[in-house]
Parts: C-alpha cells; structure tokens; sequence
C-alpha cells in the first residue's frame, strides 16, 4: 500500500496538510516527522512491500530537504519512494538542484489544496493504490 | 762696312812679284792706311788663314806654283777664307775659268791685263760689302730658322697645294706625338678630326692664296682630341710654294670656357627656375632685378615687378619693419627678415621671409641681394597648430582629469594641474620619473598595471583604459580610470604615453553604495518569499481546511492557529519595514 509521510518543521502546517490528506482520501493515516532525521531512521526500517509518498518540506533547522533526499539515495528501499517538494517559496535555484533528484516528482508551493490532491491521485504512478469507486 | 779711312788688312796670294808690286801700287793710291800681306804659295796662304789674323780681302791669282787644279785652288780657299771675300785675278786665257768661279763663292774676278787701281778699289769694297750683307742676311734666316725651330707655338709648313708637310718644328713635335720623321711622310689631312674635315677643307679652298686663321680640332698621335686654333700664312718656302702654320693648342682654355659656361648656366637656372624670388634692390628698395620666379610666388611677372619700388608691394603695416631691418645691413653684412606680407597679383596677402646680403662692395651686384621664400602655407599650419595647441591647454584646464605625459625613452613624466587639484601633489612634491608615479600605485594594483603595461606594448594597441587605485599626498588612495594613449615610432616601439586620469573614486563609492543596498534589498525579497509565505501558507491552508470540510473537528483549534499566524505575519511585516527603512536611511 502507499504510505504518506509529511516531514516539516511547522507544527500547523503538519497538522494541515494532514487534515488533508485524510479528507481527500490520499491516506487514512499520515505518518508526521518535525525532524527530517526521524523520518530517515523511520524509512530504513520501513517496509520493502510498500510505496512511499514523502511530503517534504525544504526549509528544516538541524537536517533540510536537500540533505534528507541525499540520505534517501542511500536506501536500499528508494526505488519505493516518492517525493512531493512542499515549500513556502520555491525559487529558481531550487528548481535547479531539484534536476539533480530522480524521487522528486513535483514542486508544490504551501499551501497544499483539495486540487493538489485530486492531481495527485491522477498520476499514473499513483493510480493503481487509488481505485475508482466503480 | 769698312770706310776707306780703316786700315785695310788684305792677303795678296801671288807668286809674281812684278804683279804684286803693281797690285800693291794700285791699292796704294786708292787707299791711305792699307796693310797687305803676301803669300807665293798655297800652302804658305793656308798657313796665314789657319793662324788668327785680320784680313779683310783676299786677292788670289790662280796661277801658283803649289797647286795644279785651279778648282780645286779655289774650293780649297773659299772654304778656307770662311766669310772673308775673294777676289780671283786670273789672266786672259783663264777667263772661262774666271766666270765659273763665282758659282764656286768667289765674290768677283779681274783680269790682270785689264786691271787698274780704281777697278780693284772697287772691286775689294764691293766684295766686302756684298760679304757682309751675305753674312747678315744668313743670319736673318738662321735667326727666322731659330724663331721656327724653339718657337713656343707648335709650327709648320706644308705644301700649298698638296698639304704635305714639309718642315714642323720641336714644339708641334712635343704637342702631337709623332716624330719629325712621322711628320714628314703625313699630310695635314691626317689630323683632321672626322667631323669637321670640310668645313676645313673649305676654309682652305676659300683662302688658297690667303692667309687665315680659324679653330679647329686636330687629333693626337694618341687618338685623343685638341681644339687649336690656327694662323696659316703663304710662304715661299726654299723657292716652292707653301704655307706655313702656327698652332694654339686652346683645349684647355675651351675646357675652362665650358666650365666656365655650365657653372653659369646652373647659378642663372637656380636664380631663375628657384622657387625662391631672387631681387636686387638698394637701400630705398629700388628694384635693379627681379628673378622670374616672381610669376610663381606673386603672379607678376619679373619685368612688371621691376617697375615699382619693393616696398610698393608690402603689407602697410609690415612695411616698417622690414625697412628697419634693411637698415641693420648698413653695420651687418646678412640679416634675416621673418615673417611679413607682400600682395599678390590677385590681392590676396602671400606670407614671404627674406635673407638679405649686402653686395654693395661687389661691383657686378652693387645692391642689396633679397632672397625671399613663401611661406604663407607654413604660416597657416603654424595659425592651426597654435591654436590647437591653446585648445588642447584649454582641454586640459577644463578637464577633471590629470593629464600625463610620459616620455618613455628618456623616463620623463609630467603632469596637467590635475596632480595638485585632485591628487593634492604640490609641484615640490613631484618627480618626473616613472619611478615616482609607480611607487604612488597601490600595492595590490601595481602588479596587475605592470602586466597590463607589457600586455599592450607586446600587442601593440594604443588605446589603453585601466582601473588602479593611487595614492594622494595625504596618504588617502582614489580609484583612476587611466585612459591612455600610446605615440610609437616608426618601429612600433612606444616612445610617449598621453594619458588621462580620471578620479572615479564617487563613481566607485556610489556603485559600492549601490551594490550594498542591493544586497541589503536581497535580503529583504528573500525574507518575504520565506519567511513571510511561511505563515500566510499556514493561514491560506487553515482557511482552505475550514471552508472545503466544514464539518471539521476542531474549528476553534483551526481558528486559534489562523490568529497565532496573523500575528506572526504582522511582525514579519513590521520587522520588514523597519530593515527597508534602514537601508534607506543609513547607507554604508
């Protein structure tokens, strides 16, 4: 199954963007990390028989999103994971780092909406964990 | 001549006494003081003509005891008697005989039986007479004879109608080459030189019987060439027709001639086709000549300018200064008058400067000789260059910037009032080397102008701009835009460096002043794209969770969260405004 993770620093925007996730039906239980960190140790325990959808926010005091998607490539389990850039601002220099990433599927600017989440589902590599209601 | 009042020495050759007697009784009575000598022999005769004596006359009877021929008698004796005249007395039957013996140089003969005393008297004086005249006519012709032979002029004659030579003397010898032998089996043709044969031929045939003289050119034995001039007289020349000939070789004399001609041809062609006016004036500036030149420089013609006095044509207000300089020639033998205006054929002013020399003391000049050339063109150069030259001290008074120019070669640089007023250097303070200017460079700059320097040079630019910072005298730097502009030779070497220095020290501080506020403004965008989206991404989202599920749990929760945003937000904004307020306000 797909496992949604939401890692940043804003307790608010965790609490948000969970709400969510939850009403639009993306997961019953998003898994919420404050430190980037906790979310590394979470994932090199995690499951190979699921997929993972990070919410990953950029800005991040002790570990930030940059550094965290350098740990990712470390990971036996990365072929599972998905990456969604959340960030208040999104400039061109981290657009351009961003190519450098493979995970990173997409650029969202905060706040996440009912919209994003609908497109989201649409993507083919997340179609198959949303099935149509008939 | 022997008067008859002389004594008269006579040798009386007479072996018969009894006619000597009768001789001696003849000359007596015709002549008072007579000394006569006898000899009866010929041998006796010859012994009195080889001693020295004095006779005067011989008397010689040709019947001697000592000798048979009476020819030979007589030869012996004439050839014996010298100059002294003989006077044969002979018989009757020797009268044959007595005639031939005058072609033999017998001055006369008598016939005893005829004889009386004035027959003999005046037989004897006449002889004597005849003598001397003989002897003085042979020495007219050995002296005409000498005149010819060492005559200082060569000299000949030729046949008058053939043109052979028939005698030349030493000096024509000496000026020919060929040898009197030579000479002699040559005609006169035969130094004829090609050209002119006949136009001499023709000179000849017009004076055949003339004398003439006419130049010529003869050649050498050598092969090379005389001109002669020469004086060609008829003559009787040993009783056949000639013309005798004295030659001037005047080839040097030509030489010099044509020298002479070719130097004064050069000197009228440098004074005539000169660009320079050439005139001759006096002290009132009366014009005594006018070189043709003056066509050239005024558009009057030589005989026109003539006309009027010099000063006529000078600007009325150059015209006293140039008299007054005229006047210097009184003590100065050359002076020199600058500038002044004389007036064209046009009327236009035409600048002219003009050397004077005093040849009054020359009597073929007796005047002022003014050498005058154009420079109206210099002038005007000279007007451009003058003012460009104020114009370029105008720029460089005007200019903010130090003006410096660097004579490379000789290490010398000097600067425009630029060094005092912007850098403060005071003229004390500076020295012209490059020495002075490098060491005011600032140090971290001096390495990357020195490099610079050899970059241009070695590519031969000659518009150069670079930044240095330079230190004034008050130890302070100030940031130069140098502007440079590079003079070479004609080897491309660098040999000066204009160059301007522009203090762009404002320039520098108001773009560090920019790029400070830029920085600080970065700032500024960066905080709101961050930090201020931060908390209004919060509340856009919590408004976005309210409104799209009302029927949320916790909707106080939410509120209080949108609140705790809003304030956050409102002080991101106020620490914004009050940080955009400070760049503002206090620059750095």
């Amino acid at each position: 199954m797909l496992k949604v993770l939401i890692i940043d620093d804003d307790d608010i925007v965790r609490l948000v963007q969970g709400k969510l996730l939850q009403n639009c039906k993306v997961t019953k239980e998003p898994i919420k990390f404050k430190r980037a960190f906790e979310a590394v140790e979470y994932l090199n325990s995690a499951s190979t028989e699921h997929h993972y959808l990070l919410m990953l926010d950029i800005n991040m005091p002790i570990m930030n999103g940059w550094e965290f998607l350098d740990e990712i490539e470390k990971m036996s389990i990365k072929e599972n994971v998905y990456v969604l850039m959340v960030s208040s601002s999104i400039d061109y220099n981290d657009k351009e780092k961003a190519k450098k990433y493979n995970k990173i599927i997409n650029f969202i600017e905060k706040p996440i909406t009912a919209k994003n989440c609908e497109q989201l589902k649409e993507l083919p590599i997340f179609k198959p964990f949303f099935p149509q209601p008939n | 001549m022997t008067e008859r009042g002389e004594v008269l020495n006579i040798l009386v050759i007479e072996d018969h006494i009894g006619d000597y007697i009768l001789i001696e009784d003849y000359l007596g009575e015709e002549h008072l003081q007579i000394n006569l000598t006898r000899a009866t022999t010929f041998q006796e005769a010859k012994g009195k003509l080889v001693n020295t004596h004095n006779y005067k006359v011989i008397l010689l009877d040709l019947s001697l005891p000592d000798v048979e021929n009476n020819e030979t008698l007589v030869k012996n004796m004439v050839s014996l008697s010298k100059n002294i005249p003989i006077i044969v007395l002979t018989g009757f039957s020797n009268k044959e005989f007595g005639v031939r013996t005058l072609s033999l140089g017998i001055s006369d003969y008598l016939l005893k039986d005829e004889l009386s005393a004035p027959q003999l008297a005046k037989s004897i004086y006449y002889s004597i007479e005849r003598k001397n005249i003989d002897f003085k006519l042979n020495e007219s012709e050995r002296k005409y004879k000498a005149l010819f032979d060492f005559s200082p002029y060569p000299m000949w004659v030729l046949d008058k109608h053939t043109l052979d030579f028939l005698k030349v003397n030493d000096a024509a010898i000496k000026l020919y080459g060929y040898s009197t032998n030579e000479f002699l089996c040559m005609n006169v043709r035969d130094l004829w030189v090609a050209g002119i044969r006949e136009e001499i031929q023709r000179t000849w045939k017009e004076n055949y019987h003339e004398k003439f003289n006419t130049s010529v050119k003869h050649l050498k034995k050598d092969g090379s060439i005389i001109h002669v001039e020469i004086l060609s007289n008829p003559i009787d020349f040993d009783g056949r027709e000639a013309r005798v000939t004295q030659i001037k070789d005047i080839t040097g004399q030509m030489e010099a001639e044509q020298a002479l001609k070719a130097s004064e041809k050069r000197f009228k062609a440098l004074v005539q086709d000169a660009s320079d006016l050439i005139m001759i004036m006096d002290f009132s500036g009366a014009l005594s000549y006018v070189s043709p030149s003056s066509s050239q420089l005024m558009g009057i013609s030589d005989s026109d300018m003539i006309k009027h006095n010099f000063f006529h044509y000078i600007h009325k207000n150059d015209v006293e200064s140039v008299k007054e300089y005229l006047l210097k020639l009184k003590d100065n033998k050359r002076i020199q008058i600058p500038s002044y205006r004389i007036k064209s054929s046009d009327n236009k002013w035409r600048y002219i400067e003009t050397i004077v020399t005093n040849l009054n003391d020359d009597p073929s000049i007796n005047g002022l000789v003014a050498n005058s050339r154009d420079i109206t063109e210099f002038i005007k150069q000279e007007k451009k260059l003058i003012h460009s030259l104020k114009r370029y001290d105008i720029v460089a008074k005007a200019t903010s910037d130090t003006i410096t120019d660097y004579d490379v070669v000789n290490d010398k640089m000097y600067y425009n009032e630029g060094i005092e007023s912007v850098f403060g250097y005071s003229k004390n303070d500076i020295e012209n080397t490059g020495v002075w200017w490098n060491e005011r460079l600032h140090p971290e700059d001096r390495e990357r102008v020195r490099s610079f320097s050899e970059d241009v040079r070695n590519a031969k630019s000659r518009n150069v701009q670079i930044e240095y910072r330079f230190r004034c005298a008050d130890g302070s730097y100030k940031y130069v835009l140098d502007r440079s502009y590079l003079i070479t030779d004609e080897k491309t070497n660098t040999i000066r460096i204009i160059g301007a220095m522009q203090d762009i020290t404002e320039i520098q501080n108001y773009i560090q002043t920019i790029e400070d506020h830029n920085s600080r403004l970065k700032d500024i965008a960066w905080t709101q794209s961050h930090v201020v989206r931060a908390p209004l991404a919060r509340i856009m989202g919590l408004v976005d969770l309210i409104q799209s599920y009302p029927d949320v749990d916790e909707q106080s929760q939410l509120l209080e969260h949108i609140n705790t945003s809003a304030k956050e937000l409102d002080d991101i904004i106020r620490n914004i405004t009050r940080k955009t307020e400070d760049v503002t306000l206090n620059p750095r």
